[in-house]
């Protein structure tokens, strides 16, 4: 077997285990002279490295492949070293195989050719690695799990490039998704609500395409053309996805109907890729460099898929099938809405298809690799292709950052790939980064709010992971722009949330060289009580019920003792106004230290606000207390208001109607102050539900078990009672009498259990309804709310229907902030001489 | 999600000696924790900005400061509750390693925090690797604790201006030494047999390695208490039992 050994490989020892192996699989593969090929120290850097580790670095630039990047040499090492753990790792690369190939999908035409090469020696492999990819797609289209069916498609591709199966497998896979998705848009056969799933399938086909279209022109070419015919007919049939909604540009081409939805704009990219002939250079081609070999691989068949039927609903009611749409689109979200941020020259310079596949790849990584930081940013720096793609990378990473309604993780996921690819890419990416910032301000007073927050959140964190550096002095004029304009306010906002991630002198230091920005810093932060002891200022009733208030605190009074002198004292003395005025702002005072200080006081003492304000009236009057005193801090006029619905003791409800009172309303325009409280009064009362849900189904999972257990002990309980023996012509039972007490014991106490979990979830059932109900109440009232607020300020709707021009006559729209003069002249009163607020 | 490259039952390599129990014990409860360890924060970083900052991975139930046993003020580390487990994994992953007040932190899965654990462990109030750390970190009170003993036993030695500059830093060999800021796994392990003076000549510059801008700046009267680098003071948390028993009515939200 030794002797077998490729002579310049140095280090390489055959383990024992290999002794029983036919020596011709520890060969290169058939027909290359690999000894010639290999340098010698990629192949010893390999030889240590483990089978495991070789599979996943395939294809990287990397020290367990020498350093090299040469592809066809990665694909003999990784081979050689397979077959020599093959006998006893079979079931071992098997499995780790296939997950390869579902987790990291940019190299599957690398796994595609060591399978094909595997299937030279080992056909049973192969054909057990193309069953269980037939069993694993056949679940993924039951389980709606689109990723796994988009990845297996391609891996099917790969697989046919390798000759592991035939062209002919795959068009029928094709077809099944095909016709199944025609079914889906019948209306009487299907379920138009449904075009969502219908598009998904049509979407897989073309996406796997860049991969296999090539090899089916080339073996299928009338087969892959009826495919396309197919589809081409599927495109004219389905509605047109119109999603002006979620642009995040107002004015992007969005009300177009000449604009292509995301299935039009890839059918084009295709039609344009067979017309090129399926040349796609983003998509490495391995197995062209081992063509003579894999030729006569055995091709095995791929079992045909079956799709889940058509879901049909009986109903006709409107209402009842919109619900139904937007579970579809729930189900099967658009991936991608691209947002065009550079000129053409700089992300466009590809094939269009090059771009889709780039895309593919970046969206994948950021996938798979959520929570590997350093994965992430090595996989989005060295994807599989010969040109630069820093512009699209940037594009591609800020439309999922800004992607409505919902980005797939969360914000903070995006800054931190940013951040990490600025640290991987100094020379490139952080100019890319401040190009797209740039870019983005340009346009931004057609941005959609949504997103310009979630710019904001993210260029403020961005900016403190360095230094808090940024050429401010080129935005320096947003200052003379009127207090509502969108760049000011993005810049003002940006400003307030730098300065809440450090400090105010750090942050005014860091505008230095614009110092006209520091007109729009927020006041330094710190409280404003109104009863401060000062001994200039005359001491008023307010001053003394206040510092009396302190004085029972220190002493420890209770909170009873307090709630009685309130109502006993001050409130008949004063009105309840008064009395939360004075006991609002005094225990917000002794709670201003810190968010640890503000949550002892109102776990403490929040029984007195609550029995001073039971009502929303008197709730609308509370947050005025605590916005007046935290009135130079928006981060803890936030805190507090969102502690005070924590503990219930101001309802969501007040808080829309307090955002939406009259003084609030004037800060919409200028200021994210009420959008962050009614953000955050949203999404509590969404996590009220989604925690009281998780929590129930917790619950019905322990009830299950409970139930068992009480069952089993029951039984045994009986089982034991049942023995019985005859004493003096009566049945008596003839256990123990000890063992019966503790097997009742037992059962008792199982049913106790049993009893105890049901109450407690229908508790929390309770809850659950109960919140529900104050969700829908919240909603109704919020839109509610912003219909009252445009209706008293927008034009009438003509009599005729006709919607106003919005747009006409606005000049900060058509030249956005450029204009200097346009700007000034939409100067209003508010923004005069000085602004200061 | 990636499976591949992740040993998901390494959850964290920092192991709390004081956790009463077992290590698989520590681990079910690391992996089923709310509650997330911050480390390395400057000792001027307030809750508000730890706020700001961990509310980006979900909302956040409690942040507790970690405080020197003496002067009460905060010393450099906290934990911060979650009200739901993915909203403590996304803070793991996404804000361990990122900058919060200038400074790398760290962020840990907690097994969770108990009435005891908010005060520094180390002998002089505050934390541990605070006691044996050598480097000059302006944002965690200057010099190591037992270098700064060690730096005014000499000033007391040493006549003024003759053998000892006092408005510069010592000088330090530069090449010893990698250990820095890390972490939780000093604990304890330093080299205690160096003898002081020895120690206190290593202290070197390292700090200057990740935070160059904040070089040591000492005059003659701030030897062992570097200038506050900022306007701002600490908070004293005197008043505050961070988890007093009253505090453990009404945890609805």
């Amino acid at each position: 077997i030794h002797t077998n050994q490729p002579p310049t490989k140095p280090n390489l020892r055959a383990p024992t285990e290999t002794k029983t192996l036919d020596p011709s699989r520890l060969l290169p593969a058939p027909g290359t002279s690999l000894s010639s090929l290999l340098s010698a120290t990629a192949a010893a850097a390999a030889m240590s490295a483990g089978w495991r580790t070789l599979l996943l670095r395939i294809g990287d630039r990397c020290p367990e492949y020498g350093g090299t990047a040469d592809h066809k040499e990665h694909i003999e090492i990784c081979y050689n070293v397979l077959s020599r753990e093959y006998e006893h790792s079979k079931d071992d690369i098997f499995e780790f195989l296939l997950q390869c190939a579902e987790q990291l999908p940019h190299k599957i035409p690398f796994f595609g050719v060591l399978i094909g090469l595997i299937n030279l020696e080992n056909e049973d492999f192969a054909k057990g690695i193309v069953d269980a990819t037939q069993a694993n797609l056949q679940d993924a289209l039951h389980t709606e799990n689109r990723d796994r069916i988009r990845i297996l498609l391609r891996f099917l591709c790969g697989l046919m490039c390798s000759k592991v199966i035939s062209p002919n497998s795959i068009i029928e896979t094709y077809e099944t998704l095909l016709s199944s998705a025609a079914t889906i848009l019948d209306e009487d056969a299907g379920n138009p609500s449904w075009q969502p799933r219908a598009d998904f399938y049509v979407y897989c086909i073309l996406a796997s395409l860049p991969w296999g279209g090539s090899e089916l022109f080339e073996q299928a070419p009338d087969e892959l053309e009826r495919v396309l015919v197919g589809i081409q007919s599927y495109i004219s049939i389905r509605r047109h996805f119109d999603d002006i909604a979620f642009s995040v540009f107002e004015t992007d081409e969005g009300n177009s109907p000449n604009k292509k939805d995301f299935m039009e704009d890839l059918w084009e990219r295709m039609q344009l890729l067979s017309r090129n002939g399926w040349k796609v250079k983003s998509v490495p081609k391995p197995h062209l460099s081992f063509e003579a070999q894999l030729v006569v691989g055995k091709s095995h068949r791929f079992h045909p898929v079956s799709c889940p039927p058509p879901t049909f609903t009986m109903s006709s009611s409107e209402i009842l099938k919109g619900q139904e749409k937007h579970e579809a689109n729930l189900k099967y979200p658009q991936r991608l809405r691209r947002l065009h941020i550079f000129p053409t020259n700089k992300a466009e310079n590809m094939q269009p298809v090059d771009r889709f596949v780039v895309e593919e790849y970046i969206l994948d990584v950021l996938l798979f690799f959520n929570g590997c930081r350093k994965e992430c940013a090595f996989y989005l720096v060295s994807l599989p292709v010969s040109f630069r793609y820093e512009y699209l990378m940037a594009e591609t990473i800020f439309s999922q950052l800004l992607l409505l309604p919902n980005p797939p993780f969360r914000p903070i996921y995006y800054t931190l790939v940013i951040i990490d690819l600025c640290k991987a890419l100094p020379a490139a990416f952080p100019s890319v980064v401040v190009a797209a910032v740039h870019a983005l301000f340009d346009r931004i007073s057609n941005m959609d709010t949504e997103c310009r927050t979630r710019l904001i959140l993210w260029f403020s964190h961005h900016l403190s992971n360095f230094q808090f550096i940024w050429p401010w002095q080129e935005w320096a004029n947003v200052k003379g722009l009127p207090k509502w304009a969108p760049q000011r306010v993005f810049v003002q906002e940006v400003l307030e949330r730098e300065i809440r991630l450090s400090y105010f002198e750090k942050i005014k230091q860091s505008i230095e060289d614009a110092a006209e920005l520091e007109g729009l810093l927020p006041p330094k932060a710190g409280p404003n009580f109104r009863y401060h002891t000062d001994e200039s200022k005359e001491s008023t009733e307010g001053h003394r019920i206040s510092k009396e208030l302190v004085s029972m605190v220190r002493g420890r009074k209770t909170t009873r003792d307090i709630i009685l002198w309130v109502e006993e004292q001050i409130v008949p003395a004063n009105g309840t106004k008064f009395a939360v005025d004075v006991v609002s702002q005094t225990l917000l005072d002794i709670g201003s230290k810190s968010f640890t200080h503000l949550i002892t006081v109102l776990e403490r003492y929040g029984q007195i606000i609550s029995k001073l304000c039971p009502d929303e009236e008197m709730q609308l009057l509370l947050m005025d207390e605590v916005s007046a005193y935290w009135k130079n801090s928006t981060q803890m006029t936030a805190i507090a208001i969102d502690r005070m619905m924590g503990y219930r003791l101001i309802s969501n409800l007040a808080i829309v109607k307090w955002v939406f009172s009259p003084a609030n309303v004037d800060q919409f325009h200028v200021s994210d102050r009420p959008w962050e409280i009614l953000r955050n009064t949203v999404s509590k009362t969404y996590n009220r539900i989604s925690d009281l849900r998780k929590e129930i189904q917790t619950l019905r999972k322990s009830i299950q078990v409970a139930k068992e257990a009480s069952a089993k002990a029951i039984k045994e309980l009986e089982e034991a009672k049942s023995i019985l023996e005859i004493v003096e012509g009566q049945p008596v039972s003839s256990e123990r009498p000890g063992r019966l007490r503790r097997l009742q014991g037992f059962a008792d106490k199982a049913k106790e259990e049993e009893v105890t979990i049901e109450e407690s979830l229908e508790a929390k059932q309770a809850l659950l309804a109960r919140g529900l109900e104050e969700g829908k109440e919240l909603l109704r009232l919020l839109f509610k709310s912003f219909v009252d607020v445009l209706t008293e300020r927008l034009p009438p709707v003509s009599a005729d229907g006709d919607v106003p021009n919005l747009r006409a006559g606005d000049p900060n729209v058509t030249f956005p902030a450029s204009d200097p003069e346009a700007a000034t002249m939409e100067i209003d009163d508010e923004n005069g001489a000085d602004n200061n607020r | 999600m990636a499976s591949l490259f992740k040993d998901p039952s390494k959850l964290s390599v920092y192991r709390d000696r004081r956790f009463p129990g077992t290590q698989e014990e520590f681990e079910a409860a690391l992996l089923a924790s709310l509650t997330v360890y911050v480390g390395n924060m400057s000792f001027y970083t307030t809750e508000e900005q730890a706020y700001e900052l961990f509310s980006r991975a979900g909302e956040i139930k409690k942040i507790i400061m970690g405080l020197d046993k003496n002067t009460k003020t905060p010393c450099g580390f906290c934990f911060v509750l979650y009200y739901s487990r993915e909203d403590a994994e996304d803070a793991v992953k996404y804000i361990s390693g990122t900058m919060l007040d200038d400074r790398p932190i760290r962020v840990d899965f907690d097994w969770g925090f108990e009435e005891g654990r908010q005060w520094g462990r180390g002998r002089s109030g505050g934390q541990v690797r605070d006691e044996y750390r050598t480097d000059y970190d302006p944002g965690r009170g200057g010099y190591g604790k037992m270098v700064q003993k060690e730096l005014e036993a000499q000033r007391e030695l040493v006549d003024y201006g003759v053998g000892f500059q006092t408005n510069a830093p010592p000088q330090f060999d530069r090449a010893d030494r990698k250990r820095g800021y890390g972490d939780r796994n000093d604990r304890g392990d330093y080299q205690r047999r160096r003898s002081a003076p020895d120690m206190a000549r290593r202290a070197t510059d390292s700090d200057s390695k990740r935070d160059a801008n904040q070089e040591p700046v000492l005059t003659s009267s701030t030897f062992s208490f570097p200038p506050l680098h900022r306007h701002k003071t600490f908070i004293e948390y005197s008043m505050v039992s961070c988890t007093g028993k009253e505090s453990q009515v009404s945890r609805e939200r």
